[in-house]
């Protein structure tokens, strides 16, 4: 029957419109993007073939790398704080009166279908350091000397822009893994149970190694989402002050755009394509392996 | 201990919620009163941001335009990306398992860093001013992850479904729409949900290419509006903030389980 | 699956719905919003004819972007400009699309550039002159508007032309009257019992009293280093010495000079003595403005573009910077923020290229009315007679008009797009008050020995 359905037409049919449609739009851009990256380019016209001079200015400058940590810091914040709290809070959720997991279903997603501007706009209010959320309540209860200028202080501004992207995304993870839970067959508990494992150790002996496929998908999903980390430092802190809170998205936009090196742009965009390859390859090859049946 | 872990959790769950008290306090509050008492209850309900928003903020316009980008990358999407993976996953193409690993290279690339290209070639395409010009593109970024998910579906269902289609002497494209579309359905829903919340968002290439007013999303609609109206008029802000999020709300609150429903759906497929 | 049909069903639905809420609504909200496409007005008034009559002719389209981010660009868009436009050029079908400003507008004008999709007529900015310059895209006015007189109603005719000796661009002359002054609040100043300072030090000293009444002594907006780009750090500079600051627009001397260096250091002063609120290399320009207006900060250092607004508060007044050396006399030298660069252009590759720079003419005089209006100090003759200025407008013009060394901006006349940008960024570093002048001053140097503004 595969052979009957299975005619060069109905390939052509069935295959090219999205192959086209990908090629044109995600695949062939990354031409011309190498292409530019070889080039001094102002964004208007090539002033000359510069080989991989662009590469190694792109590498020489401290922004880059002061970009690259803070990039990393992101994706660290968003995998090993943010997947475990939402795997706890998932867990928790499980466990909690019907009403109680009815609220935090409504409540977990809500952040993440809010706009990036909205949520940047609520959290600059937080963060304002005169009249802003978090100074009020420090200083209310008496601890005036913990609070900050959050965005404008070296130490605090990339911890405190982690923390939005960590809110707004936590509750999305953890109904991922929630619903993924729920697919767990009774059976498996009821037979720990009878051994007398107590919660924890159901947790970490059946539940999680059950999920393992949705473990491994929010892993991408959050590791790629964290890496192309853009939009909320635009909107709150424009990068700053200096290069401060730049992430390696912003940097490409910043040396494309803002100083008109759109060779230096393109260069570093090729590069940090690269670099997630490289990631999700070994995501792929270490932490993905054969998949469970149940 | 158990109960150190709910008031956390509860806390955090209220934290969740707090953006819609505040946006909403925050548009009924005067101008002095979002400075002197930004986090409280309004002391007067002052309704007028919202009458001055809509006329000030091109909010119809912003709306439907955002819709018009999600539901047609949808709608794109789903049809060529589930005809693919049923392709893919179904049909004898020698290609097959080559295809598949070209198409999930798109997972890796984000939209970001190729903004620059890509506005050069939907200029060229003569999209520009178009609907089309973003939703081709974000058609085209959207097609990995579903292509992947259709196809680790259709790998689960059993083959038999088409063998009695073909019995009957019905042809691959009425298989595929008549039998393998309400199937994998609950899969699509998934994708809907999770493209829905991405579109519906996006901001850099939205901002680049829906340069003019009329074919501005809301996402964008609302940054040039805070940057006209100079992030100092917070009643204004609030309600304008509002109003962008309530189509989203909206549909959260109708769907809540439903989405939920979905997302189960897709965590098996996983 | 039945349940999941649903859902889509659901989602299609309230979609759906909410389209034909759009659209229902949306026509109305159209016809009362200032719209961008021409009104029917339009087509009843061309009857009266202007410049030419185009009754039987197809409209010519002209496309215009402006900067639209302050109040001022905003009130001579739907005061002056929209209302009229359509009577006054019967024959376009003028469509306006907004540009927002700063970084926003120069990367958008660069994409379209770089995509051969420039607007006929649009607002030029020193800032991305030279790339648009380079590639031919916009054009040299100076044969159109001296054949049709436009030329002769500017009081400097000279004050237009760019130093290659062409004009590109057409703006009121208001930008020339445009320079940085400390904005106060009498009262507050009263309540704390302070006095306007004249040296640097006193300004440090009475910034400490305000702070200890609990009052914030000064704002300007800080994000992305606006304040120490556009002029804080020429201020701070030129308050110790002016010929410094003048030898480094003009290339003459470097961020190694003494002088710079010491203008350097007192902005980090500045900042680390609380002069400014916490937060403020975040501080947006709306934000800013806000604080002052609403009394919670006693100063706005401020370009005076902001004076007509600020002069509606009668507790208003303003001071110049003050003197931080004997070389330095608020009455001898002052910067002024002028570029013959900023203002309407047309582009090169504009099909019809005479009805742009009509065009390109009207929004200059649109300016000029506007700014005449507010009573500003204009160069362009509108031909009306001068309305009355506010005292504090009087004041300004008192003062800044007999000032003989007229130094021009920094921001405007000396940096490429790359020096520019890091200069926003490591000025925005010495706001934070933990980033030392000498890293500001090695990181400049750097960035200024590779500056390419006065290559050509």
């Amino acid at each position: 029957m595969n052979k009957y359905f299975s005619t060069k037409t109905s390939i052509f049919v069935f295959a090219s419109p999205a192959l086209l449609l990908f090629t044109v739009f995600c695949v062939y851009p990354l031409l011309p993007e190498i292409w530019m990256s070889l080039q001094k380019h102002d964004g208007f016209r090539s002033m000359g073939f510069v080989g991989l001079d662009n590469y190694r200015d792109v590498i020489a400058s401290p922004s880059f790398w002061t970009a690259h940590k803070n990039t990393y810091l992101i994706v660290g914040i968003s995998l090993l704080l943010g997947i475990p709290l939402s795997m706890m809070l998932a867990l928790f959720m499980e466990v909690q009166t019907p009403k109680l997991r009815r609220f935090f279903k409504s409540a977990a997603m809500f952040p993440a279908i809010l706009s990036v501007t909205v949520v940047s706009q609520i959290w600059l209010a937080f963060y304002e350091p005169n009249w802003g959320l978090f100074n009020s309540i420090l200083k209310s209860i008496g601890l005036e000397s913990w609070t900050h200028s959050w965005l404008t202080e070296k130490k605090t501004v990339m911890p405190s822009i982690g923390l939005v992207f960590l809110w707004q995304y936590i509750g999305l993870n953890a109904m991922l893994f929630y619903t993924g839970i729920k697919t767990i067959p009774k059976s498996y508990y009821e037979a720990a149970l009878i051994d007398g494992a107590n919660f924890v150790q159901v947790c970490l002996r059946i539940t999680i190694p059950l999920l393992q496929n949705v473990i491994k998908y929010v892993l991408i999903l959050s590791t790629l989402g964290s890496m192309a980390f853009y939009s909320h430092v635009r909107v709150m802190t424009a990068g700053g002050p200096g290069d401060t809170s730049r992430t390696v998205v912003y940097q490409m936009y910043y040396t494309a755009f803002d100083t008109s090196e759109f060779g230096k742009g393109t260069a570093i965009a090729v590069i940090f394509i690269v670099e997630c390859l490289l990631i999700s390859f070994l995501i792929q090859r270490f932490i993905a392996r054969d998949k469970l049946e149940f | 201990m158990k109960y150190l872990s709910r008031i956390f959790w509860v806390a955090v769950g209220c934290t969740f919620l707090f953006p819609l008290y505040w946006m909403i306090t925050m548009s009924l509050k005067s101008k002095s009163e979002a400075y002197s008492n930004p986090f409280g209850i309004p002391q007067s309900w002052r309704w007028d941001s919202f009458g001055e928003a809509l006329s000030k903020y091109h909010y119809f316009t912003y709306l439907e335009n955002s819709l018009i980008y999600t539901v047609g990358t949808i709608v794109i999407t789903l049809t060529t990306g589930s005809m693919l993976a049923y392709c893919l996953s179904r049909m004898q193409w020698k290609f097959n398992t080559s295809m598949l690993f070209y198409v999930s290279m798109g997972l890796i690339v984000p939209i970001e860093v190729v903004v620059i290209p890509l506005f050069q070639l939907i200029k060229f395409l003569h999209l520009k001013n178009s609907y089309l010009g973003l939703i081709l593109p974000y058609s085209g970024f959207a097609i990995a992850s579903c292509v992947l998910m259709l196809y680790a579906f259709l790998r689960s269902l059993p083959k038999e479904l088409e063998e009695a289609a073909c019995i009957d002497g019905t042809n691959v494209y009425q298989a595929f729409f008549k039998i393998i579309f309400p199937i994998i359905m609950p899969a699509l829903v998934t994708q809907c949900v999770l493209i829905f919340i991405r579109i519906w968002n996006e901001f850099p290439l939205a901002f680049i290419v829906a340069s003019r007013d009329q074919f501005r999303p809301l996402t964008v609609g609302l940054l040039s509006f805070f940057v006209n109206v100079g992030v100092s008029d917070w009643g204004l802000i609030g309600a304008t903030m509002f109003l962008s999020s309530l189509p989203m709300i909206i549909v959260y609150m109708v769907g809540n389980e439903k989405i939920e429903n979905a997302l189960t759906a897709g965590a098996i497929l996983k | 699956m039945v349940k999941a049909s649903k859902v889509m069903g659901t989602v299609l639905l309230t979609g759906t719905l909410l389209v034909s809420a759009a659209c229902g609504n949306g026509n109305e909200s159209a016809s009362n919003q200032p719209s961008d496409s021409t009104t029917p007005a339009a087509s009843m008034e061309s009857s009266a004819g202007n410049v030419e009559s185009a009754s039987n002719e197809e409209k010519i389209k002209m496309r215009v972007i402006t900067i639209t981010t302050d109040e001022n660009r905003n009130n001579i868009m739907e005061k002056f400009i929209k209302p009229n436009i359509a009577s006054a050029f019967p024959n376009l079908e003028v469509e306006f699309e907004p540009g927002g400003g700063g970084e926003d507008m120069a990367n958008k004008l660069k994409t379209l550039n770089s995509s051969g999709d420039m607007p006929d007529v649009f607002w030029n900015d020193a800032g991305y002159f030279t790339p648009l310059k380079s590639t031919g895209s916009i054009l040299d006015l100076t044969s159109h508007i001296t054949t049709d007189g436009f030329l002769g109603k500017y009081s400097v005719p000279d004050a237009l032309k760019h130093v290659d000796g062409k004009i590109y661009s057409l703006s009121s002359g208001a930008d020339t009257y445009f320079t940085p002054v400390i904005f106060y609040h009498k009262d507050m100043f009263e309540q704390a019992g302070v006095k306007v300072p004249t040296t640097f030090d006193e300004l440090i000293q009475i910034s400490k009293t305000l702070k200890s009444k609990d009052m914030v002594p000064a704002v300007t907006p800080g994000k992305d280093g606006w304040g120490p780009k556009l002029f804080m750090l020429q201020q701070m500079i030129q308050i110790g010495d002016p010929q410094a600051m003048s030898d480094l627009v003009s290339n003459k001397t470097d961020f190694n000079n003494p002088s710079v260096k010491a203008g350097v250091a007192r902005i980090e002063q500045l900042a680390k003595e609380g002069v400014f609120p916490d937060g403020i290399a975040n501080l947006d320009y709306g934000p800013a403005m806000e604080m002052f207006t609403s009394k919670r900060a006693a100063m706005l250092w401020m370009f005076t573009w902001e004076l007509p607004n600020l002069a509606k508060d009668e507790s208003v007044d303003f001071f110049p910077f003050p003197s931080a050396s004997d070389k330095y006399d608020p009455t001898q030298n002052v910067q002024f923020w002028g570029s013959p660069l900023n203002g309407y252009a047309v582009s090169a590759k504009t099909k019809h290229p005479e009805e742009a720079v009509k065009l390109a003419e009207y929004l200059a005089m649109a300016d000029a009315l506007y700014f005449e209006s507010t009573g500003a100090p204009i160069s362009l003759n509108t031909g009306n007679e001068a309305s009355e200025r506010s005292p504090l407008m009087q004041k300004f013009v008192d003062w800044y008009n007999p000032i003989p060394n007229k130094i021009a901006s920094l921001a405007l006349n000396s940096l490429d797009a790359r020096t520019s940008a890091e200069m926003s960024s490591q000025g925005a570093n010495l706001l934070t008050g933990e980033y030392s002048t000498d890293k500001f001053i090695a990181a400049m140097g750097k960035i200024w020995s590779e500056n390419t503004w006065f290559d050509n």
